[in-house]
């Protein structure tokens, strides 16, 4: 659906985005993540051709980005927080306007989801909340049942019951569509996302499966009978070791059940206990955050 | 798809469509109440604010259109929608040039029939004036709105525009020493100089809006916006004159006519002699008071035959030259206005002083040297059209060449005021007397020959009826000038007005071999 080959984008003399590749498998969530300034949004506005890039392709819907016409902008539908739409319409005005651009438009749909997202159809938009704004992107972006639809930072600045409205509308019609997404607010993708590739300051760290990714981070106490030296060779793929007394922690990134035992084992003298704990998207993305900074600095 | 986008911006837009379409009637009413004597003085100055506003607000509403869907910028819904940026473009070009400039030609057109002036004549007048507003204003206008966001951008880059464009003619103007104008400022032929202007206005615009409709490159269109502008100073200030005399001479209606007109030195007619300052008019003799280190004025007499019968030659340029016995060009400069009048049938040979004005530091180095002169002259000739009799109080006569003229008594009772209007573009050269039919007594012609060669369609002005008249004096108020035609036979009198054609535009060279300037001098 999406495919994104070493892909650079400069501005000025800074790089966004650098030598980035990832591939949005076609009925997928996959959910780009990332700091702010990451170059999430500068990704998307590639794909959607808002902006060009220096260096590198960027395909979605088999086309190069940069040649998307209205014909394969009929199956894209797009939200972002900061989309400027036209504030002096109404609700009903803005919907009625985009109707005839889409020959998939589904009215009976659109009214379903005013009634679900509850849009005020003769409010104008100027006079919207910035979470009302959101979720009739949201009703214009599904009216039209896209096959992708592209979300960029679409909880942001969002309370939680428009949070909740918002994903339900999505989850709601979600279907066969592929979604790609990209947002710093880990809680909310972590229900949705199939697959996710995480950015920072431009580069890509990782792209896998969310099941993967789950499978592979594991949070890792160990008790040692006394208090170690300080490890002076630990693996790489061992994050954010951590000592405190006799209790060794760290991330494992590359988790086996089977062999974690013996690599500990080896590198740690005196194991009394090993305790592994499953991770949630929002510890990994913290974790390696973290990771990226410090080996930064 | 464009009529779905035009049908949007309306349903946005039409309060703000209503109001500038009634403000472009403001000017329109106080110009029909002014009529042609325009005599209130509240409604004359509040003409020019009200035709102001209306060509601004003409320029805002285009804007505010385009911005309607604005092309710079990242965050824009229609960028991630299926909207074809020329389909956006001719949506908008539609309203703004259909819808817009259509309120604008309705207000114009009901100017000129109120004035009197057929349907025809006031759709045909309407339609050009706007022709020129569009390309002056609105096309410019909607090709910053296509380079900007918001509509403070749009008036932020429109007024460093200005700047910059007025710093780039202050710079011209000094390094031509502040002297000389540009090439065509103050002839008829300034029309190719403000048409080649436009064309680069028209072309920048287009490349301007291609740029962001189709390929939305905002810092090319931006770049082309700045060329634009430069291009247009510098087509202002550099086209010389040679090459747009030279087109001008192509479009003569009748080229060949003044094949046989001569012009040579007559120092048979002496040195000229000013006239009593009693003749002079107060603006005249205001500069005369302060002429103290002012150039010297030299006039060179000129003898002009083959002039035919009923005929005006005017000079568009002369420039002259003067050469040193060693071959060196030591000045050159432009002369004053040459015009001479061949009334009536006869075929005589004319007379006239060609009055250059040198700076006294030069003329003082070489006033006493033996010059060459070389007078390079660009020439039209202009043949009788058409004449009127129009009686000389309370005349009224309409006409399709003249247009419509009226005439009355001025208020301190010493001249017939013959004021006319014509729908678009009127005569530009003319010349009028008092005349008593049944005495066979006239007054000497005065005339009114400010030419403009201009194609009749092209009218570059706000106004779509154009103005023109003369104050024909029969009484002078000092009682040291007698008229023939007097204030006593004014009831039987009757206002002649001639009207004259540009038929040929002609150059001739003058060439005197020996001449010093101090002979020339007046006295």
């Amino acid at each position: 659906m999406i495919q994104v080959h070493k892909l650079w984008k400069k501005f000025g003399r800074n790089d966004a985005v650098r030598d980035l590749s990832f591939a949005v498998p076609e009925g997928s969530a996959f959910a780009l993540i990332g700091a702010n300034g990451a170059g999430k949004t500068t990704t998307i506005k590639i794909l959607m051709n808002i902006l060009h890039s220096t260096r590198g392709t960027a395909e979605v819907l088999g086309i190069d980005s940069r040649r998307l016409s209205p014909r394969e902008l009929t199956q894209i539908g797009y939200v972002s927080e900061n989309q400027d739409m036209p504030h002096r319409m109404t609700v009903e005005q803005f919907l009625a306007y985009l109707r005839p651009f889409y020959p998939t438009w589904d009215r009976e749909l659109e009214k379903s989801l005013l009634r679900q997202l509850r849009l005020p159809g003769e409010r104008r938009i100027r006079d919207l909340s910035h979470g009302m704004r959101l979720k009739v992107a949201l009703a214009s972006a599904l009216s039209f049942r896209p096959k992708l639809l592209v979300l960029d930072e679409p909880f942001s600045g969002l309370d939680p019951l428009v949070r909740d409205e918002f994903m339900e509308g999505l989850l709601h019609q979600a279907g066969e569509m592929t979604i790609l997404i990209s947002s710093h607010e880990l809680g909310e993708i972590d229900g949705v996302a199939t697959h996710v590739a995480f950015l920072d300051e431009g580069k890509l760290l990782f792209q896998e499966s969310m099941s993967d990714v789950i499978a592979r981070f594991r949070e890792v106490r160990v008790t040692l009978e006394r208090e170690p030296a300080a490890p002076t060779h630990a693996p790489s793929d061992w994050l954010q070791l951590r000592t405190m007394g006799n209790v060794v922690s760290f991330v494992d990134t590359q988790f086996s059940k089977d062999g974690l035992g013996e690599r500990v084992k080896a590198l740690l003298p005196g194991v009394r206990d090993i305790d592994t704990q499953p991770m949630g998207l929002r510890s990994i993305f913290t974790t390696l955050a973290r990771t990226a900074r410090e080996s930064a600095v | 798809m464009v009529w779905h986008i035009f049908k949007k911006d309306w349903k946005l837009l039409w309060p703000f469509f209503l109001a500038v379409a009634a403000i472009q009637f403001i000017p329109a009413a106080i110009r029909v109440k002014l009529g042609l004597f325009g005599e209130d003085p509240v409604l004359e100055y509040a003409l020019v604010p009200a035709t102001s506003i209306a060509c601004l607000a003409v320029a805002f509403l285009a804007v505010a259109i385009v911005h309607q869907d604005s092309i710079p910028g990242v965050r824009q819904d229609w960028l991630v929608r299926p909207v074809r940026g020329r389909d956006l473009l001719v949506a908008k070009l539609l309203f703004i040039l259909v819808l817009v400039e259509g309120a604008a030609i309705a207000a114009a057109t009901f100017q000129v029939l109120a004035s009197g002036f057929s349907l025809r004549e006031s759709l045909t007048a309407a339609f050009f004036q706007n022709l020129f507003l569009i390309s002056m204003i609105t096309l410019p206008a909607i090709a910053f709105a296509s380079a900007t966001k918001t509509s403070m951008e749009c008036i932020i880059a429109a007024i460093v525009t200005y700047v910059g464009g007025a710093a780039l003619l202050i710079a011209f103007a000094i390094a031509r020493g502040g002297n000389e104008r540009p090439a065509s400022v103050g002839t008829g032929a300034s029309w190719i100089t403000l048409s080649a202007g436009l064309i680069v206005f028209v072309l920048g615009t287009c490349v301007v809006l291609g740029m962001q409709y189709i390929y939305r490159r905002t810092a090319i269109a931006r770049g082309a916006i700045a060329v634009s502008c430069v291009l247009f100073v510098v087509v202002f200030e550099l086209l010389p004159w040679k090459p747009l005399f030279a087109f001008q001479q192509h479009l003569s209606s009748q080229p060949g006519v003044a094949h046989s007109m001569t012009l040579s030195l007559d120092a048979t007619l002496g040195k000229y002699h000013q006239p009593s300052g009693l003749t002079l008019s107060d603006q005249e003799l205001w500069e005369r008071s302060h002429k103290q280190g002012s150039p010297a004025e030299l006039f060179v007499p000129l003898s002009i035959s083959g002039l035919p019968a009923d005929s005006i030659l005017k000079a568009d340029k002369s420039e002259l030259r003067l050469i040193s016995s060693n071959g060196q060009v030591v000045y050159r400069g432009s002369g004053e206005d040459l015009e001479v009048r061949q009334e009536g049938t006869s075929n005589r040979q004319s007379s006239a002083y060609q009055e250059f004005d040198i700076p006294q530091a030069i003329y003082s180095r070489l006033k006493s040297q033996t010059l060459r002169v070389e007078i390079g002259y660009s020439l039209t000739l202009f043949r009788l059209d058409t004449a009127f009799g129009i009686p000389a109080l309370g005349g009224d006569l309409r006409s399709p060449k003249l247009g419509w003229c009226e005439t009355q008594m001025n208020e301190s009772g010493s001249a017939v005021e013959l004021h006319c209007m014509q729908a678009g573009n009127a005569p530009t050269c003319a010349t009028a007397f008092l005349e008593n039919p049944s005495t066979g007594m006239r007054n000497p012609s005065l005339s009114s020959c400010e030419p403009d060669y201009a194609p009749h369609f092209l009218r570059s002005d706000v106004d779509p009826i154009s103005h023109y008249g003369l104050n024909l004096r029969f009484r002078d108020p000092s009682r040291l000038t007698q008229y023939p035609v007097d204030g006593p036979q004014l009831p039987k009198s009757q206002v002649v007005l001639r009207l004259y054609d540009p038929q040929d535009h002609f150059t001739r060279q003058l060439i005197i071999p020996a001449i010093s300037l101090r002979d020339w001098e007046s006295t």
